[in-house]
Protein backbone atom coordinates (compact mmCIF):
# COMPACT_ATOMS: atom_id res chain seq x y z
CA UNK A 1 0.00 0.00 0.00
CA UNK A 2 2.58 2.24 0.69
CA UNK A 3 4.66 2.17 -1.76
CA UNK A 4 1.62 2.22 -4.66
CA UNK A 5 0.94 5.70 -2.80
CA UNK A 6 4.80 6.51 -3.06
CA UNK A 7 4.84 5.43 -6.80
CA UNK A 8 1.51 7.53 -7.80
CA UNK A 9 2.86 10.06 -5.47
CA UNK A 10 6.28 10.17 -7.64
CA UNK A 11 4.38 9.90 -11.10
CA UNK A 12 1.55 12.90 -10.45
CA UNK A 13 4.00 14.82 -8.04
CA UNK A 14 7.71 14.79 -8.68
CA UNK A 15 7.67 13.21 -12.15
CA UNK A 16 7.12 15.20 -15.44
CA UNK A 17 3.88 13.43 -17.24
CA UNK A 18 3.48 11.98 -20.23
CA UNK A 19 2.81 14.96 -22.70
CA UNK A 20 -0.09 13.76 -24.75
CA UNK A 21 -2.14 13.10 -21.21
CA UNK A 22 -1.54 16.39 -20.13
CA UNK A 23 -2.49 18.13 -23.44
CA UNK A 24 -5.98 15.89 -23.59
CA UNK A 25 -6.91 16.93 -19.93
CA UNK A 26 -6.31 20.80 -21.37
CA UNK A 27 -8.22 20.25 -23.92
CA UNK A 28 -10.97 18.82 -21.61
CA UNK A 29 -10.59 22.32 -19.04
CA UNK A 30 -10.39 24.69 -21.68
CA UNK A 31 -13.54 22.88 -23.03
CA UNK A 32 -14.59 23.30 -19.50
CA UNK A 33 -13.58 26.69 -19.04
CA UNK A 34 -15.56 27.83 -21.89
CA UNK A 35 -18.77 26.61 -21.10
CA UNK A 36 -18.49 27.71 -17.54
CA UNK A 37 -16.81 31.25 -17.18
CA UNK A 38 -18.25 31.40 -20.67
CA UNK A 39 -15.13 32.92 -22.25
CA UNK A 40 -12.18 30.98 -24.32
CA UNK A 41 -9.04 29.99 -22.82
CA UNK A 42 -6.10 32.94 -23.92
CA UNK A 43 -3.64 34.84 -22.63
CA UNK A 44 -2.25 37.53 -24.84
CA UNK A 45 -5.52 39.75 -24.84
CA UNK A 46 -4.43 40.74 -21.01
CA UNK A 47 -0.74 41.38 -22.10
CA UNK A 48 -1.86 43.63 -24.37
CA UNK A 49 -4.15 44.99 -21.36
CA UNK A 50 -0.70 45.22 -18.98
CA UNK A 51 0.84 47.84 -21.52
CA UNK A 52 -2.25 49.50 -21.86
CA UNK A 53 -1.95 50.14 -18.22
CA UNK A 54 1.75 51.20 -18.04
CA UNK A 55 0.63 53.72 -20.48
CA UNK A 56 -1.75 54.95 -18.61
CA UNK A 57 0.54 55.03 -15.40
CA UNK A 58 2.60 57.21 -17.36
CA UNK A 59 -0.03 59.68 -18.41
CA UNK A 60 -0.77 58.51 -21.84
CA UNK A 61 -4.46 59.30 -22.84
CA UNK A 62 -5.53 55.34 -24.19
CA UNK A 63 -9.17 57.01 -25.56
CA UNK A 64 -8.39 57.00 -29.36
CA UNK A 65 -7.56 53.58 -29.43
CA UNK A 66 -10.25 51.26 -30.52
CA UNK A 67 -8.08 47.80 -30.19
CA UNK A 68 -9.06 48.32 -25.99
CA UNK A 69 -12.30 48.51 -26.88
CA UNK A 70 -12.17 45.00 -28.87
CA UNK A 71 -10.48 43.54 -26.10
CA UNK A 72 -12.66 45.29 -23.41
CA UNK A 73 -9.83 46.95 -21.55
CA UNK A 74 -11.51 48.11 -17.80
CA UNK A 75 -10.79 47.28 -14.56
CA UNK A 76 -7.36 45.86 -13.12
CA UNK A 77 -5.87 41.85 -13.64
CA UNK A 78 -7.54 41.23 -9.52
CA UNK A 79 -10.98 42.13 -11.29
CA UNK A 80 -10.94 40.72 -15.00
CA UNK A 81 -11.59 37.26 -15.80
CA UNK A 82 -8.28 36.92 -17.73
CA UNK A 83 -6.65 38.67 -15.50
CA UNK A 84 -6.59 36.23 -12.47
CA UNK A 85 -6.75 33.34 -14.82
CA UNK A 86 -3.38 34.54 -15.86
CA UNK A 87 -2.32 34.63 -12.39
CA UNK A 88 -3.78 31.31 -11.45
CA UNK A 89 -1.14 29.94 -14.15
CA UNK A 90 1.92 31.61 -12.89
CA UNK A 91 0.54 30.41 -10.03
CA UNK A 92 0.05 26.53 -11.06
CA UNK A 93 3.17 26.84 -13.30
CA UNK A 94 5.32 27.64 -10.10
CA UNK A 95 4.00 24.84 -7.80
CA UNK A 96 4.41 22.62 -10.36
CA UNK A 97 7.99 23.45 -10.98
CA UNK A 98 8.52 23.28 -7.15
CA UNK A 99 7.00 19.97 -6.70
CA UNK A 100 9.80 18.67 -9.14
CA UNK A 101 12.27 20.07 -8.35
CA UNK A 102 12.90 22.15 -11.41
CA UNK A 103 13.06 25.26 -10.14
CA UNK A 104 16.63 26.96 -10.75
CA UNK A 105 17.85 30.69 -11.66
CA UNK A 106 18.97 30.17 -15.02
CA UNK A 107 20.59 33.60 -16.07
CA UNK A 108 20.78 33.78 -19.90
CA UNK A 109 23.87 35.39 -21.99
CA UNK A 110 23.16 38.89 -23.17
CA UNK A 111 22.59 37.43 -27.00
CA UNK A 112 19.86 35.21 -25.89
CA UNK A 113 18.36 38.07 -24.55
CA UNK A 114 18.61 40.27 -27.55
CA UNK A 115 16.74 37.10 -28.90
CA UNK A 116 14.14 37.10 -26.08
CA UNK A 117 13.38 40.62 -26.41
CA UNK A 118 13.54 40.70 -30.27
CA UNK A 119 11.13 37.29 -30.83
CA UNK A 120 8.76 38.34 -27.86
CA UNK A 121 8.15 41.65 -29.97
CA UNK A 122 7.87 39.74 -33.26
CA UNK A 123 5.45 37.50 -31.31
CA UNK A 124 3.68 40.03 -29.80
CA UNK A 125 2.76 41.88 -32.10
CA UNK A 126 1.65 39.16 -34.43
CA UNK A 127 -0.99 37.40 -32.12
CA UNK A 128 -2.70 40.64 -31.76
CA UNK A 129 -2.93 41.43 -35.18
CA UNK A 130 -4.20 38.01 -35.46
CA UNK A 131 -6.72 38.45 -32.21
CA UNK A 132 -5.15 35.44 -30.47
CA UNK A 133 -1.87 33.43 -29.97
CA UNK A 134 -1.35 29.46 -30.11
CA UNK A 135 -4.41 29.18 -27.56
CA UNK A 136 -7.20 31.41 -28.90
CA UNK A 137 -6.33 31.24 -32.79
CA UNK A 138 -5.15 27.62 -32.38
CA UNK A 139 -4.86 25.34 -29.21
CA UNK A 140 -8.78 26.92 -27.98
CA UNK A 141 -9.72 28.64 -31.42
CA UNK A 142 -9.46 25.87 -33.76
CA UNK A 143 -12.60 24.08 -31.96
CA UNK A 144 -14.28 27.73 -31.81
CA UNK A 145 -15.06 26.66 -35.05
CA UNK A 146 -13.84 30.09 -36.79
CA UNK A 147 -12.17 30.05 -39.82
CA UNK A 148 -9.60 32.94 -39.07
CA UNK A 149 -7.62 30.24 -37.08
CA UNK A 150 -6.73 28.05 -39.77
CA UNK A 151 -4.89 31.10 -41.56
CA UNK A 152 -3.30 32.12 -38.70
CA UNK A 153 -2.32 27.98 -37.84
CA UNK A 154 -0.95 28.18 -41.61
CA UNK A 155 1.01 31.68 -41.28
CA UNK A 156 2.44 29.97 -38.13
CA UNK A 157 3.79 26.77 -39.91
CA UNK A 158 5.67 29.01 -42.38
CA UNK A 159 6.86 31.37 -40.15
CA UNK A 160 8.21 29.06 -37.53
CA UNK A 161 10.01 27.79 -40.82
CA UNK A 162 11.63 30.90 -40.97
CA UNK A 163 11.72 31.12 -37.67
CA UNK A 164 14.51 28.11 -37.45
CA UNK A 165 16.49 29.62 -40.48
CA UNK A 166 17.28 32.50 -38.22
CA UNK A 167 17.48 30.56 -35.73
CA UNK A 168 20.23 28.28 -37.16
CA UNK A 169 22.12 31.51 -38.50
CA UNK A 170 25.75 31.82 -37.56
CA UNK A 171 24.92 34.60 -35.49
CA UNK A 172 22.25 33.42 -33.11
CA UNK A 173 23.51 29.45 -33.27
CA UNK A 174 26.88 30.16 -31.60
CA UNK A 175 29.11 27.63 -31.04
CA UNK A 176 28.34 24.62 -29.23
CA UNK A 177 32.35 23.92 -26.62
CA UNK A 178 32.92 20.12 -26.40
CA UNK A 179 35.31 19.51 -23.66
CA UNK A 180 37.86 16.45 -23.14
CA UNK A 181 36.25 14.98 -20.14
CA UNK A 182 39.43 14.60 -17.88
CA UNK A 183 39.90 18.17 -18.25
CA UNK A 184 36.38 18.83 -17.08
CA UNK A 185 34.87 20.03 -14.13
CA UNK A 186 30.93 19.81 -13.86
CA UNK A 187 31.31 21.48 -9.96
CA UNK A 188 28.77 19.84 -7.56
CA UNK A 189 25.76 18.56 -9.53
CA UNK A 190 23.76 17.36 -6.13
CA UNK A 191 22.35 21.03 -6.01
CA UNK A 192 20.28 21.34 -2.80
CA UNK A 193 16.50 21.28 -3.76
CA UNK A 194 14.43 18.98 -1.76
CA UNK A 195 13.49 21.38 -0.31
CA UNK A 196 11.64 22.61 -3.08
CA UNK A 197 8.84 20.18 -3.14
CA UNK A 198 7.47 21.29 0.50
CA UNK A 199 7.35 24.99 -0.80
CA UNK A 200 5.40 23.87 -2.91
CA UNK A 201 3.22 22.13 -0.95
CA UNK A 202 3.08 25.78 1.28
CA UNK A 203 1.95 27.39 -1.93
CA UNK A 204 -0.41 25.37 -2.62
CA UNK A 205 -2.06 26.01 0.78
CA UNK A 206 -1.35 29.64 0.73
CA UNK A 207 -2.95 29.92 -2.86
CA UNK A 208 -6.06 27.83 -1.52
CA UNK A 209 -6.36 30.08 1.48
CA UNK A 210 -6.53 33.40 -0.81
CA UNK A 211 -9.25 32.02 -2.39
CA UNK A 212 -10.94 30.62 0.99
CA UNK A 213 -10.83 33.93 1.95
CA UNK A 214 -12.12 36.75 -0.40
CA UNK A 215 -15.79 35.79 -0.04
CA UNK A 216 -16.32 39.33 -1.78
CA UNK A 217 -14.98 37.72 -4.70
CA UNK A 218 -17.32 36.83 -8.07
CA UNK A 219 -17.55 32.88 -8.00
CA UNK A 220 -16.34 33.24 -11.94
CA UNK A 221 -13.32 34.95 -11.07
CA UNK A 222 -12.83 32.21 -8.11
CA UNK A 223 -13.38 29.45 -10.86
CA UNK A 224 -11.43 31.37 -13.29
CA UNK A 225 -8.44 31.71 -11.19
CA UNK A 226 -9.00 27.85 -10.67
CA UNK A 227 -8.72 26.80 -14.22
CA UNK A 228 -5.66 29.14 -14.67
CA UNK A 229 -4.04 27.19 -12.09
CA UNK A 230 -4.79 23.44 -13.75
CA UNK A 231 -3.75 25.15 -17.00
CA UNK A 232 -0.61 26.18 -15.66
CA UNK A 233 0.46 23.25 -12.99
CA UNK A 234 -0.80 21.31 -16.74
CA UNK A 235 1.90 22.90 -18.59
CA UNK A 236 4.79 22.72 -16.92
CA UNK A 237 3.98 18.84 -15.94
CA UNK A 238 3.74 18.27 -19.26
CA UNK A 239 5.73 20.62 -20.61
CA UNK A 240 3.71 21.55 -23.34
CA UNK A 241 5.60 23.81 -25.69
CA UNK A 242 3.33 24.80 -28.18
CA UNK A 243 6.24 26.30 -30.09
CA UNK A 244 8.19 22.86 -30.12
CA UNK A 245 4.99 21.45 -32.00
CA UNK A 246 6.31 22.80 -35.19
CA UNK A 247 9.62 23.95 -35.08
CA UNK A 248 10.69 20.32 -33.58
CA UNK A 249 8.54 19.00 -36.79
CA UNK A 250 10.29 20.88 -39.05
CA UNK A 251 13.51 20.70 -37.40
CA UNK A 252 14.33 17.41 -36.69
CA UNK A 253 10.80 15.37 -37.98
CA UNK A 254 9.42 15.29 -34.43
CA UNK A 255 5.89 14.88 -34.15
CA UNK A 256 4.94 14.23 -30.02
CA UNK A 257 3.59 17.64 -29.77
CA UNK A 258 1.57 18.35 -32.70
CA UNK A 259 0.05 15.05 -32.25
CA UNK A 260 -0.73 16.10 -28.77
CA UNK A 261 -2.29 18.86 -29.82
CA UNK A 262 -4.74 17.16 -32.29
CA UNK A 263 -5.93 14.84 -29.60
CA UNK A 264 -6.26 17.77 -27.56
CA UNK A 265 -8.27 19.80 -29.83
CA UNK A 266 -10.54 16.84 -31.23
CA UNK A 267 -11.16 16.37 -27.60
CA UNK A 268 -11.99 19.92 -27.13
CA UNK A 269 -14.27 20.21 -29.83
CA UNK A 270 -16.53 17.97 -29.16
CA UNK A 271 -17.24 19.69 -25.56
CA UNK A 272 -17.07 23.40 -27.19
CA UNK A 273 -19.74 22.59 -29.79
CA UNK A 274 -21.75 21.23 -26.75
CA UNK A 275 -21.89 24.43 -25.42
CA UNK A 276 -21.99 26.70 -28.73
CA UNK A 277 -25.37 24.30 -29.59
CA UNK A 278 -26.43 25.59 -26.04
CA UNK A 279 -26.03 29.04 -25.66
CA UNK A 280 -22.27 29.97 -25.17
CA UNK A 281 -21.47 32.92 -27.95
CA UNK A 282 -18.56 31.14 -29.65
CA UNK A 283 -15.73 33.02 -30.33
CA UNK A 284 -15.13 33.94 -34.22
CA UNK A 285 -13.08 37.23 -35.45
CA UNK A 286 -12.35 38.14 -38.87
CA UNK A 287 -11.09 35.86 -40.90
CA UNK A 288 -8.66 38.10 -42.92
CA UNK A 289 -4.83 38.73 -43.98
CA UNK A 290 -4.00 39.67 -40.46
CA UNK A 291 -4.94 36.18 -39.02
CA UNK A 292 -2.37 35.28 -41.97
CA UNK A 293 0.64 37.72 -41.46
CA UNK A 294 -0.38 37.65 -37.64
CA UNK A 295 0.44 34.07 -37.73
CA UNK A 296 3.45 34.47 -39.92
CA UNK A 297 5.03 36.85 -37.79
CA UNK A 298 3.97 34.89 -34.95
CA UNK A 299 5.65 32.17 -35.92
CA UNK A 300 9.10 33.69 -36.41
CA UNK A 301 8.79 35.29 -33.06
CA UNK A 302 8.03 32.17 -31.02
CA UNK A 303 11.22 30.26 -32.50
CA UNK A 304 13.62 33.33 -32.31
CA UNK A 305 12.34 33.35 -28.73
CA UNK A 306 12.75 30.20 -28.24
CA UNK A 307 8.61 29.70 -26.10
CA UNK A 308 5.38 31.81 -27.23
CA UNK A 309 2.85 33.29 -24.79
CA UNK A 310 2.18 30.39 -22.60
CA UNK A 311 5.66 28.56 -22.70
CA UNK A 312 6.88 31.49 -21.75
CA UNK A 313 4.95 31.76 -18.86
CA UNK A 314 5.67 28.26 -17.10
CA UNK A 315 9.58 28.62 -18.21
CA UNK A 316 10.27 31.89 -16.45
CA UNK A 317 8.56 30.06 -12.94
CA UNK A 318 11.03 27.53 -13.55
CA UNK A 319 13.53 30.40 -13.22
CA UNK A 320 14.74 30.52 -16.65
CA UNK A 321 15.50 34.24 -16.90
CA UNK A 322 15.70 34.12 -20.61
CA UNK A 323 11.94 34.34 -20.38
CA UNK A 324 10.61 36.60 -18.47
CA UNK A 325 12.25 38.95 -21.55
CA UNK A 326 10.13 37.07 -23.70
CA UNK A 327 7.60 38.38 -21.66
CA UNK A 328 8.59 41.25 -21.50
CA UNK A 329 8.87 41.37 -25.49
CA UNK A 330 5.48 39.80 -25.50
CA UNK A 331 3.59 42.94 -23.94
CA UNK A 332 5.60 45.97 -25.57
CA UNK A 333 4.85 43.72 -29.39
CA UNK A 334 1.23 43.80 -28.11
CA UNK A 335 1.44 47.04 -27.13
CA UNK A 336 2.46 48.32 -30.27
CA UNK A 337 -0.16 46.46 -32.31
CA UNK A 338 -2.69 48.16 -30.05
CA UNK A 339 -0.87 51.62 -30.94
CA UNK A 340 -0.51 51.43 -34.91
CA UNK A 341 -4.10 49.40 -35.52
CA UNK A 342 -6.31 52.67 -36.03
CA UNK A 343 -3.67 53.86 -38.05
CA UNK A 344 -4.57 51.27 -41.13
CA UNK A 345 -4.11 48.36 -39.74
CA UNK A 346 -7.90 47.63 -39.19
CA UNK A 347 -9.23 49.10 -42.13
CA UNK A 348 -6.96 47.44 -44.53
CA UNK A 349 -6.27 43.97 -43.01
CA UNK A 350 -9.27 42.80 -40.72
CA UNK A 351 -12.42 45.28 -41.32
CA UNK A 352 -12.98 44.09 -44.98
CA UNK A 353 -13.47 40.90 -44.18
CA UNK A 354 -16.31 38.38 -42.45
CA UNK A 355 -16.31 36.74 -38.79
CA UNK A 356 -16.68 33.27 -40.62
CA UNK A 357 -18.07 30.85 -38.50
CA UNK A 358 -17.98 27.16 -39.88
CA UNK A 359 -20.92 26.19 -37.49
CA UNK A 360 -22.82 29.27 -38.73
CA UNK A 361 -21.94 28.66 -42.47
CA UNK A 362 -22.37 24.89 -43.00
CA UNK A 363 -23.86 23.43 -39.65
CA UNK A 364 -22.81 21.55 -36.78
CA UNK A 365 -21.85 17.82 -38.86
CA UNK A 366 -20.06 19.65 -41.79
CA UNK A 367 -18.20 22.09 -39.32
CA UNK A 368 -17.42 19.12 -37.38
CA UNK A 369 -16.32 17.24 -40.47
CA UNK A 370 -14.34 20.32 -41.63
CA UNK A 371 -12.30 20.64 -38.68
CA UNK A 372 -11.43 17.05 -37.95
CA UNK A 373 -10.24 17.25 -41.79
CA UNK A 374 -7.95 19.80 -41.11
CA UNK A 375 -6.57 18.17 -37.66
CA UNK A 376 -6.33 15.33 -39.62
CA UNK A 377 -4.22 17.19 -42.25
CA UNK A 378 -1.85 18.39 -39.47
CA UNK A 379 -1.60 14.95 -38.19
CA UNK A 380 -0.78 13.68 -41.64
CA UNK A 381 1.55 16.33 -42.79
CA UNK A 382 3.39 15.56 -38.75
CA UNK A 383 3.78 11.89 -40.25
CA UNK A 384 4.81 12.83 -43.56
CA UNK A 385 7.25 15.17 -42.57
CA UNK A 386 9.26 12.55 -39.74
CA UNK A 387 8.80 9.96 -42.32
CA UNK A 388 10.69 11.62 -45.11
CA UNK A 389 13.45 11.70 -42.44
CA UNK A 390 14.57 15.37 -43.34
CA UNK A 391 16.58 17.44 -40.41
CA UNK A 392 17.07 21.12 -40.84
CA UNK A 393 20.64 20.25 -38.37
CA UNK A 394 22.88 20.40 -41.40
CA UNK A 395 26.35 18.96 -39.73
CA UNK A 396 28.79 20.34 -42.20
CA UNK A 397 28.05 23.90 -42.25
CA UNK A 398 28.31 24.17 -38.23
CA UNK A 399 31.42 24.73 -36.46
CA UNK A 400 32.19 22.62 -32.79
CA UNK A 401 34.59 24.43 -30.98
CA UNK A 402 36.98 21.73 -28.80
CA UNK A 403 38.88 22.41 -25.80
CA UNK B 1 43.22 2.17 -24.94
CA UNK B 2 42.09 5.53 -23.62
CA UNK B 3 38.27 5.50 -24.00
CA UNK B 4 37.34 8.41 -26.16
CA UNK B 5 35.00 11.05 -23.87
CA UNK B 6 33.68 14.42 -24.03
CA UNK B 7 31.69 16.73 -22.04
CA UNK B 8 29.05 19.06 -23.56
CA UNK B 9 27.59 21.70 -20.82
CA UNK B 10 24.41 22.88 -22.36
CA UNK B 11 23.56 24.69 -19.13
CA UNK B 12 21.76 27.71 -19.76
CA UNK B 13 21.05 27.17 -22.87
CA UNK B 14 17.15 27.15 -24.11
CA UNK B 15 15.05 25.13 -26.60
CA UNK B 16 16.31 24.08 -29.20
CA UNK B 17 19.29 24.57 -28.55
CA UNK B 18 19.97 21.41 -26.92
CA UNK B 19 18.97 18.97 -29.46
CA UNK B 20 20.82 21.16 -31.97
CA UNK B 21 23.99 21.01 -30.42
CA UNK B 22 23.82 17.56 -29.22
CA UNK B 23 23.14 16.36 -32.63
CA UNK B 24 25.54 18.51 -34.26
CA UNK B 25 28.29 17.63 -31.87
CA UNK B 26 27.66 13.38 -32.37
CA UNK B 27 27.77 13.92 -35.58
CA UNK B 28 31.60 15.24 -35.55
CA UNK B 29 32.60 12.57 -32.65
CA UNK B 30 34.92 9.57 -33.66
CA UNK B 31 33.09 7.04 -33.93
CA UNK B 32 33.20 4.68 -30.54
CA UNK B 33 33.46 7.73 -28.53
CA UNK B 34 31.22 8.69 -25.27
CA UNK B 35 29.54 11.90 -24.82
CA UNK B 36 28.22 13.56 -21.71
CA UNK B 37 25.49 16.04 -22.26
CA UNK B 38 24.64 18.37 -19.27
CA UNK B 39 21.45 20.66 -19.66
CA UNK B 40 19.10 22.19 -17.56
CA UNK B 41 16.20 23.19 -20.04
CA UNK B 42 13.73 21.03 -18.68
CA UNK B 43 11.83 20.06 -22.40
CA UNK B 44 15.46 18.43 -23.64
CA UNK B 45 14.79 15.51 -20.37
CA UNK B 46 12.57 14.31 -23.24
CA UNK B 47 13.27 15.81 -26.57
CA UNK B 48 16.99 15.18 -26.52
CA UNK B 49 17.24 11.43 -25.52
CA UNK B 50 14.55 10.67 -28.12
CA UNK B 51 16.10 12.44 -30.96
CA UNK B 52 19.71 11.27 -30.31
CA UNK B 53 18.39 7.49 -30.37
CA UNK B 54 16.20 8.48 -33.63
CA UNK B 55 19.47 9.71 -34.96
CA UNK B 56 20.94 6.59 -34.61
CA UNK B 57 22.92 6.90 -31.43
CA UNK B 58 23.07 5.21 -28.27
CA UNK B 59 22.17 6.02 -24.67
CA UNK B 60 24.17 3.84 -22.36
CA UNK B 61 22.39 4.74 -19.32
CA UNK B 62 18.78 6.00 -18.64
CA UNK B 63 18.72 9.94 -18.69
CA UNK B 64 19.37 11.54 -15.32
CA UNK B 65 17.68 13.98 -13.18
CA UNK B 66 19.80 15.67 -10.86
CA UNK B 67 17.38 17.92 -9.76
CA UNK B 68 17.38 20.81 -11.94
CA UNK B 69 20.36 19.45 -14.06
CA UNK B 70 20.05 17.03 -17.03
CA UNK B 71 22.62 14.66 -17.76
CA UNK B 72 22.55 12.17 -20.70
CA UNK B 73 25.53 9.57 -21.49
CA UNK B 74 25.34 8.63 -25.05
CA UNK B 75 27.97 6.40 -27.57
CA UNK B 76 28.21 6.85 -31.06
CA UNK B 77 29.05 3.67 -32.62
Amino acid sequence: MGEIIKSYYQKVIAEFWDQKTAVVLLGILSGLYFGTVGVVWAVTGEFTRWGASFLKLIGVDLSPYTYLKIIKYKGTVLTRIDGVMVLGMFAGALIAALFGQNFKLRIPTAKRVLQALIGGIIAGFGTRLAMGCNLAALFTGIPQFSLHTWFFTLGTIFGTYIGIKITLSPYFRGEPKLVKASEFNAGNLKANTQIQPFLGWLGLIVFAGILLSRPEMPNNLKLATVFGFAFGFLIQKGQVCFTSAFRDLWLVGRTTTLKALVWGMAVQMLLTAAFIAKGTPAKVLWAGPNALIGGLLFGIGIVIAGGCETGWMYRSMEGQVHFWFVGLGNVIGATILFLVWDKGVYKYLAEPFPKFSLIEHFGYLPAFILTGLFLLGLYLWADLREASGRSMIKNKTMSVRRV
Amino acid sequence: MEEKRYVLDLRGEPCPYPVVYSLQVLAELESGALLEILADCPQSFKSVPEEVVKAGYEMVEPPQKIGPTLRFLVRKP
